[in-house]
């Protein structure tokens, strides 16, 4: 427990020591809100009016609808970089400190995972600071629920960071790796605009993608369902169907839960192998 | 008493090369114990396979009474490492450094502000407490990471080179508190190096050379199989002088190794008067020294200890 904490701690106070990247995770995603939130708003909302009606048209609000999925990008983002810091250690040395040591594999994997998973959360969070400037309001209690389930997203995606740090050995192999399998995993979330009506291969990805189970949470938890027409619901693509059935908002959370405990699982065995 | 660490038929195979070759030996309970060969015999392999970072290919290894391959923690638990290279976090404090260090160790609490103090004196940072370690020369993180490895009382302390990459003066300083370390707390040293004159200060060295241990005995004793002393020996045409010196005088080793003769007696004072009695050949230089450990190493492969095999 104690290694745990240690690992934990570690990885936060490296974190707010290093200015440049503490800058960095301010400005990385007050930069999507305004691409996607400001700059791309009126072109969707277009577009959805065209396949929804006038009626819908006027009722859908794009900002609304991205915000949580920028939120869930962020979190991707962060967690999975955070576990960054593994290869660093490893490059540094300070990982052998660490594995010389008693502390069991599994807290290893599970302090590295919390670290992670801290840091990706506290800047999620840093984006509800943005939620007045850019015109939007959530409800209060609404906004306090997502957050421990925002740390369960950055743990999960943080379990796969550490998956990926454990095979690959250098920082640009990671980056390499991070980028080509994280823009997919955004685009085919629903993150950033609805994913329905997609050709059969397409929606197979989006039904085994976390990041989908990820977003749907959370705009489940952060928008207003009873204030929204069926149809606007329908187009938002709230209405997540798996095996054509409609997945509970429960269902999803053990989901995730699951990803990440089989993930940080198997972080474990990589630790344990004697000359990881 | 039982020996603090057993290594039995020991090997390690990478892919196509066999850095080590099924090594025995014991380490006793306070003993200072020195690994010594040239770059690539092994020393490291074998220490990270003693610390349960390698995986060995064959062999048992036994510490402090626990089995390396089936006690891992246990074992974790009895020793302190310097590694090879650098595992400070350079980010972070001294303090913060030993302050992990405990908690990795689960140091009782109330006893982490003594040991860290305690350590700090025996390497002499305590005024660099709070300074982050990015801001230390070399000398200074090497005599953390020694105060680091003592914070958990460990039975065995293992230093790969502790002094790789210091000044003549930082590992004469570092071999102070090496030594103070081993009169105050006792504790089993394994280290390794490859400057000779470090060795001498073990108790025993074991000489290891291509994945083998060629020999294994107190310094001295390793010396005294060379027996007497050395002579050194230049003169304006060497190899008649070799032959000279083999028609004539009796008793000697003699070989030729870069324009000087070495000769192995058992007195100097005796060969001395009588190779300058008999030699006809100007002597341009003469040495007479006591056999080092860099002579034993000599001896049992046939190369100086810096040399590859090529040259
Ligand atoms: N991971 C590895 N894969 C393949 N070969 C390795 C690996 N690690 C070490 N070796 C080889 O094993 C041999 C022994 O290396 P080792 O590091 O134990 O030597 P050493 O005695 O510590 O040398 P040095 O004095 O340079 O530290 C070397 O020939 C080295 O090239
Ligand atoms: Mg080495």
């Amino acid at each position: 427990m104690e290694g745990i904490l240690a690992i934990w701690q570690r990885d936060l106070t490296k974190f707010f020591r290093d200015k440049a990247r503490l800058f960095g995770s301010f400005t990385m995603p007050i930069l999507f809100l305004l691409i996607f939130g400001g700059g791309m708003s009126g072109t969707m909302e277009n577009m959805m009016t065209g396949s929804m009606g006038a009626a819908g048209g006027a009722e859908f609000n794009y900002v609304e609808f991205v915000f949580p999925g920028i939120v869930a990008m962020t979190l991707l983002m962060t967690s999975i970089f955070s576990a960054l810091s593994i290869i660093e250690d490893k490059d540094f040395g300070y990982m052998k400190e660490i594995l010389v040591s008693p502390i069991s594999r599994v807290s290893i994997a599970v302090g590295k995972m919390l670290g992670a998973a801290t840091v990706a959360t506290i800047q999620g969070i840093i984006l509800f600071i943005l939620i007045p400037l850019i015109g939007l309001s959530y409800d209060y209690m609404a906004l306090l629920q997502v957050i421990p389930f925002m740390f369960l997203l950055g743990s999960a995606l943080s379990g796969l960071g550490l998956l990926f740090a454990s095979f690959i050995r250098s920082t640009q192999g990671f980056q390499m790796t991070v980028q080509i399998l994280v823009m997919p995993m955004i685009f085919l979330s629903g993150a950033l605009f609805p994913v329905n009506n997609m050709p059969a291969w397409m929606d197979f990805i989006v039904k085994i993608n976390p990041i989908t189970y990820g977003v749907d949470v959370m705009k489940k938890i952060m928008i207003d369902l009873e204030g929204v027409s069926p149809v606007v619901r329908e187009a938002m693509g709230l209405d997540l169907m798996v095996f054509g059935r409609q997945v509970s908002v429960f269902e999803e959370i053990l989901f995730i839960l699951g990803f990440a405990v089989l993930l940080v699982l198997l972080a474990t065995l990589s630790f344990r192998r004697a000359n990881a | 008493m039982a020996p603090v660490i057993s290594v039995h038929d020991l090997r390690k195979t990478y892919k196509k090369l066999d850095a080590v070759k099924s090594i025995n030996f014991e380490v006793e309970e306070g003993e200072i114990f020195g690994f010594l060969g040239p770059n690539g015999a092994g020393k490291s392999t074998t220490i990270n396979m003693i610390c349960t970072m390698l995986a060995p290919s064959e062999g048992s290894i036994m510490i402090n009474g626990f089995d390396v391959k089936k006690q891992k923690n246990k074992v974790r638990e009895s020793i302190g490492i310097i590694f090879q290279e650098n595992t400070l976090d350079e980010k972070l404090t001294a303090n913060e450094n030993l302050m992990l260090h405990c908690r990795f160790y689960q140091v009782p609490k109330d006893k982490r502000e003594q040991r860290i103090q305690e350590v700090l004196e025996i390497v002499d940072l305590v005024g660099q407490r709070k300074d982050r370690v990015e801001t230390f020369s070399g000398g200074m993180k090497r005599r953390l990471e020694i105060a680091r490895g003592l914070l958990h009382y460990p039975k065995v302390l293992f230093l790969d080179e502790p002094t790789v990459g210091l000044d003549p003066q930082t590992r004469a300083h570092l071999w102070e508190y090496i030594l103070k370390l081993k009169e105050k707390e006792g504790i089993t040293m394994f280290l390794t190096t490859h400057y000779l004159d470090e060795a001498e200060i073990s108790d025993r060295v074991a000489i290891m050379d291509q994945g083998e241990i060629i020999a294994i005995d107190s310094p001295s004793a390793l010396k005294g199989q060379l027996g007497g002393d050395i002579i050194e020996l230049s003169t304006e045409d060497n190899q008649k002088a070799l032959e000279e010196i083999h028609d004539k005088i009796d008793g000697a080793e003699v070989s030729l190794k870069d324009d000087t003769i070495h000769l192995k007696v058992s007195s100097s004072d005796v060969f001395i008067s009588s190779i300058i009695k008999t030699l006809n050949i100007p002597i341009t230089k003469l040495n007479i020294r006591k056999p080092t450990l860099n002579d034993v190493f000599l001896a049992f492969t046939g190369r100086k200890i810096g040399e590859s095999d090529e040259s």
